[in-house]
């Protein structure tokens, strides 16, 4: 099962372990109603008396009995365990994942952690309820089996093990040249997918470009040559294998079996009931390890899925105070000391940052994209935390503010809001669960929205995500007004909010400024033009701030600001605003 | 199984697929044989006759010999099978895709039909060679070991024959209550799902509301139904399967009694009785592993089914009369679509002159975007008819059709190739110097400088490394090099990189002129200049005409000018700004 997987599996151990006794048992009794044929064949061939042999039809009955029942319990077992081990490592992923930064979700992405939490953890089942059942099956039953046939006759046992050793060396054998070439097998599948990801990605592009049949050639190119790699490999590994399983089958086993009875029974080495013996247990001998190899390529994704559960779970947590230190004095609302902070350790997307936000005042971040805007917003609102330096909202470095303060303190509107599956009353009253109907409506139209809720087939009580969608310039209309309800003293800002939904962008930005009025605002600005009016204009370059100061005063100085200013209103379309 | 199989197959690989299949039955009725002469074998060496066991013993060794050679060739041959069905099955789903309209390709559908032409055909493809064989022979060889009992004696063929039609039912009963309850576990397993998608998604505003615990609860619910789910199917399954199993050792015991009676009774000579014994005991190991083997039949099952539903998407109809296109001119005739409950389109005629600037405007959901999409002919209409130089698009050939069309929309196809390639798909005979000239117009070159390989990066499946805006810059590269007279374009995502903005508007405005131009606009700028404004509501064209004329009138484009305007003039405004100051100019 490989150590990972046991690792994983620790919470059901108990039960698996019992799942695995339970399956010895039913392994051992699978072999008992043969050996009560063997007795059987004593007695009808007259070496024991009747009654014997009814006393053998008893216990083979009562063999199978046990083997049903005791299959059934570590089927059984191991399916609650395996139940139980799924929901717990489902519940532990998602309560980990609501103590990771933020920025790792957003940068991982749903479709990862979706990957994890259900996928990976979906994969362990094979091997969790099933393989581990079927190892045990097959290490006990034919040694079980194996020791009765050698107590019977060493000599038969020694004939028998002649094509068991060459059949297992042909199979070890064919699994090694496997082995050695399932890395070509790994990238010829590898190629293929590519190819058809590709093709499937691609064809919409080549018919618009009216390049058909192009993309298709290369996508068969691909099918072709992989058809071509799995020829040769049927070829070299699946014949040995085949080979293998053709010695060790139960025909061939049978055919030895009798054969060597015959010349030892003629020199009258065994009689009749050993003959029996072994032609009764020697042919089954090697079917639960024939019928292991099924399994095989759901352990290797169990085994993948393990490692990359445990790699998810080495993710360091975002360390989360538990208490709040005693008020400071009087403190900027946000102060940024020396904030350094780099995505991949090699370069800096933040270098060195001092920055203060007035309590009440609008501070507009500037610059090219990649100049670290985002990313210094994202800090405050403690997506990441920084390398080096100090994020201190009301004077309390973020780090040690419990999660609850800081987003007391903290609220942010970004450039996607995304909604919950619940009505739209509980998607507004997000942060306060116990805010009346009244103060719901009051957000709602204060963002814009309100209309539109009452439109819906059942107002604020509608479902959102369930028949009905919202666009996206509704949705952040919603997102809005959550803001609005919760009421956070600062908030961070992307002022591409305003622009996302065209269709929409006077509701939504009749909603932002809503929104902004009365609070300290830290505005990502893509367009200049849009905080012209800020109290404080940063502008970042490389990480660092390059300059800051008044839209006015900027202009004057004719630095970075001037040139960003000049490059977004070229003198042909500055008249355009004073036209209107 | 095999009839599905069969289905989704072109007759070559029918063949292929039936000799597969016979040579699995060669090998299963050899292993049936070989059983039965151990009979034979048993009775002369129980009755103390070795040396008369020898010339059954030769037909024996001929049996296992047959097995084993038609197990190698079945095995092998069932493998190459499946490669050749993976390989046909591919090529199958190449061709019907590339019939399919453009306006199939959803994203979601792309990442659909990536994990239907890998992970579901891995699955079909090794069903030839992995399934095939144990599920043949767990049926064919006890068959042949039921008729040999039946003609060695016919009490023990009855005991054997007898609980054939249990095992069967059992069979069919156990795979129908799993199905059955597999789908309540897979319903409760999407939910659960779905909660954890949701879950990541809304995290941040949920710690932002200090909630985590809240939205965890709603995922908590649904994990915790979908263990519920499972404990279910475990409860309602597992017995069906243990019956199963009961029914097949049931067989056995029957055998075993049966033989037992008969040869202590002295009505059946001992090697007789002893023989049954020895196949009773070979048939029931390989039915009970075909049992196992249900979950995979059935996976290979649903995989085969979401091919063929693939394969049966209805694809754009060829031109039956190949028509050219004369001229750029673009003329809609009462069209009507259709999406659904929704008409997008409800009788929509205009034309669009040659060389000419349209503007499409209007709220959201009015049509626009359809009516784009119709012209590049993601779709074709519902009713009426949408031509261009004179030719129903639907009698026009694809190639023929994009030859003369570029499109810079917010939702373009991107590969996973790198940025250069991208590009160079617009045309790719371009030379370099061209290629690079259409990046430089469309700002790709600034995006190029701040990628690790430059015009080498890969762009990540559908462009997912790039912006919304960046994509729609490599999207105007693309049309700039592809250099067609019509060109399509939404200006949608233009507001998410005002950086480049003004560049990027000056490169269209320099591209656009002399060529006929249809723009889904949200700028008043470009409102304004275009030659035609066709205004859409709720998929009808309520006002059109030029601009001045337009505003005049004071209908709804008035309004939703004044809209635009005041939506371009928005400011953040200060609370401690001082209210006096002037906006800058």
């Amino acid at each position: 099962m490989g150590i990972s997987l046991w690792a994983v599996a620790r919470p059901v151990r108990v039960r698996l372990v019992a799942a695995l006794v339970f399956q010895f048992v039913a392994a051992v009794a699978s072999v008992v109603p043969l050996i009560a044929a063997v007795e059987l064949a004593a007695a009808i061939l007259g070496a024991r008396d009747s009654r014997h042999g009814a006393y053998a039809v008893v216990v083979a009955v009562a063999g199978l009995a046990v083997r049903v029942a005791a299959g059934a319990a570590a089927t059984a077992l191991a399916h609650h365990a395996d139940g139980d081990l799924q929901w717990g490592l489902r519940r532990d992923l998602a309560r980990r994942l609501g103590q990771l930064p933020l920025g790792w979700l957003t940068g991982q992405g749903a479709g990862r952690v979706k990957k994890a939490v259900i996928d990976d953890v979906g994969a362990l089942h094979h091997a969790v309820a099933h393989a581990s059942l079927d190892l045990v099956t097959a290490a006990t039953a034919p040694l079980v089996a194996g020791c009765y046939l050698l107590t019977t006759s060493p000599e038969l046992a020694a004939a028998l093990a002649l094509p068991l050793a060459a059949g297992l060396w042909l199979h070890r054998r064919a699994t090694s040249l496997a082995a050695a070439r399932m890395p070509q097998f790994q990238t010829a599948t590898a190629q293929l997918n590519a190819a058809t990801v590709e093709f499937v990605h691609g064809i919409a592009v080549v018919k618009t470009f009216g390049t058909v049949g192009q993309a298709p050639q290369a996508f068969r190119r691909a099918a072709d040559g992989y058809a071509a790699f799995v020829r040769d490999w049927a070829r070299q590994v699946t014949r040995p294998a085949a080979v293998a399983e053709a010695v060790l089958s139960a025909p061939v086993l049978l055919l030895v079996v009798l054969t060597a009875g015959t010349a030892l029974l003629a020199a009258g080495r065994v009689d009749g009931v050993e003959l029996m013996a072994f032609a009764l247990l020697g042919p089954g001998l090697t079917a639960p390890l024939l019928a292991l190899g099924y399994g095989r390529e759901e352990i290797r994704a169990a085994r993948c899925a393990a490692q990359q559960l445990a790699e998810l779970h080495a993710q360091p947590p975002m360390p989360v105070s538990a208490s709040a230190p005693p008020p400071p004095g009087r403190a900027p609302a946000v102060e940024l000391r020396g904030v350094s902070f780099s995505y991949d350790g090699l370069r800096d997307a933040l270098d060195g940052i001092d920055l203060e936000l007035a309590p009440g005042a609008l501070t507009a971040l500037v610059g090219r994209s990649g100049s670290g805007k985002s990313t210094l917003a994202a800090l405050v609102a403690r997506f990441h935390d920084p390398d080096a330096g100090q994020v201190l909202v009301d004077g309390y470095d973020v780090r040690e503010l419990p999660s609850a303060e800081l987003y007391r303190r903290v609220g942010f509107v970004l450039q996607q809001t995304h909604l919950l599956r619940a009505t739209v009353r509980d998607n507004i009253r997000l942060a306060r669960p116990d805010a009346d109907d009244a103060a719901v409506v009051a957000a709602a139209r204060a963002a814009a929205i309100h209309d539109r809720i009452t439109a819906l087939p059942a107002g604020y009580d509608t479902t959102l995500g369930e028949g009905v969608s919202l666009s996206g310039g509704e949705a952040q209309r919603i997102g809005i007004a959550r803001v609005l309800l919760a009421d956070p003293p600062i908030l961070v800002l992307d002022e591409a909010t305003a622009h996302i939904d065209p269709d929409a962008e006077t509701a939504v930005q009749h909603a932002v400024g809503a929104l902004v009025g009365g609070r300290t605002v830290l505005v990502v600005a893509h367009r200049l033009r849009t905080v012209t009016r800020a109290d404080q204009i940063v502008v970042l370059a490389d990480g660092r701030i390059a300059e800051r100061g008044r839209h006015a005063d900027l202009l004057v100085a004719d630095g970075p600001y001037a040139a960003l200013w000049r490059a977004q209103h070229p003198a042909g379309r500055l008249a355009i605003g004073a036209a209107r | 199984m095999i009839r599905r199989l069969l289905a989704a197959l072109p007759r070559a690989d029918r063949r292929r697929l039936r000799v597969g299949v016979a040579l699995t039955v060669i090998s299963a009725l050899a292993q049936g044989a070989a059983y039965a002469l151990a009979v034979p074998v048993l009775r002369e060496l129980l009755a103390g006759r070795p040396a008369a066991a020898w010339a059954p013993l030769g037909w024996l060794a001929g049996a296992a010999a047959a097995y084993a050679l038609a197990h190698v060739a079945a095995t092998v041959y069932g493998r190459r099978t499946g490669y050749a069905l993976a390989r046909t099955l591919l090529h199958r789903m190449g061709n019907q895709v590339s019939g399919l309209p453009l306006g199939w390709f959803t994203p979601r559908r792309s990442g659909e039909l990536a994990q239907l032409a890998t992970r579901d055909i891995m699955t079909i493809m090794s069903a030839p060679g992995h399934l095939l064989g144990p599920v043949l022979t767990a049926f064919v060889t006890p068959a042949a070991v039921a008729v040999v009992l039946c003609l060695l004696d016919w009490r023990l063929g009855v005991a054997a024959v007898a609980v054939a039609p249990v095992i069967v039912a059992s069979y069919w009963w156990t795979g129908a209550v799993v199905r059955r309850t597999e789908r309540a576990a897979a319903a409760a397993a999407a939910e659960s799902a779905a909660r954890v998608v949701e879950f990541a998604t809304v995290l941040p505003a949920l710690r932002a509301a200090g909630r985590s615990d809240d939205g965890l609860a709603s995922l908590e619910v649904a994990l915790s139904e979908q263990r519920a789910a499972g404990r279910a199917m475990a409860r309602r399954a597992l017995p069906a399967v243990a019956g199963f199993a009961v029914a097949v050792q049931a067989a056995l015991t029957a055998v075993l009694v049966v033989a037992t009676v008969l040869g202590l009774g002295g009505r059946l000579d001992a090697g007789t009785a002893l023989a049954a014994l020895v196949l009773a005991a070979r048939c029931t190991e390989p039915m009970l592993v075909a049992a196992q083997l249900g979950a995979a039949v059935r996976m290979a099952g649903n995989a085969l089914d979401r091919v063929a539903a693939l394969l049966a998407t209805p694809a754009l109809p060829a031109p039956r009369r190949p028509q050219r296109i004369h001229g750029d001119d673009i003329v809609f005739t009462d069209v009507r679509m259709i999406f659904g409950e929704t008409r997008a389109l409800d009788g929509v005629s205009f034309t669009i002159p040659a060389g000419g600037r349209t503007a499409l405007v209007g709220p959201s959901g009015a049509g626009k975007s359809t009516v784009a999409a119709l012209i590049a002919r993601f779709h074709d209409p519902d009713a009426g008819t949408v031509r261009i130089g004179g030719a129903d698009l639907r009698e026009v050939p694809t190639p023929e059709l994009m030859a003369r069309l570029s499109l810079v929309f917010q939702d373009v196809y991107l590969f996973e190739g790198t940025l250069w390639d991208n590009i160079a798909v617009g045309r790719p005979d371009a030379e370099a110097p061209a290629v690079r000239a259409a990046a430089a117009d469309a700002r790709v070159d600034e995006i190029a400088r701040r990628l690790p390989q430059g015009f080498d990066t890969p762009v990540g499946p559908g462009g997912a490394l790039l912006s919304g805006g960046e994509r729609q810059r490599v999207s105007l590269a693309r049309a700039l090099l592809a250099d067609s007279p019509i060109v399509v374009l939404d200006e949608a995502t233009a507001a998410l990189d005002a950086e480049n903005e003004a560049a990027v508007t000056a490169a269209v405005e320099r591209f656009t002129a002399g060529r006929t131009v249809v723009v889904i606009a949200h700028r008043l700028e470009t409102i304004r200049n275009a030659d035609q404004i066709l205004f859409l509501d709720a998929g009808r064209i309520v006002e059109r005409g030029a601009h001045d004329a337009l505003l005049a009138a004071g209908g709804r484009y008035a309004g939703f000018c004044a809209q635009l305007a005041e939506a371009a003039g928005w400011q953040l405004r200060a609370v401690t700004a001082d209210p006096a100051a002037p906006a800058p100019q």
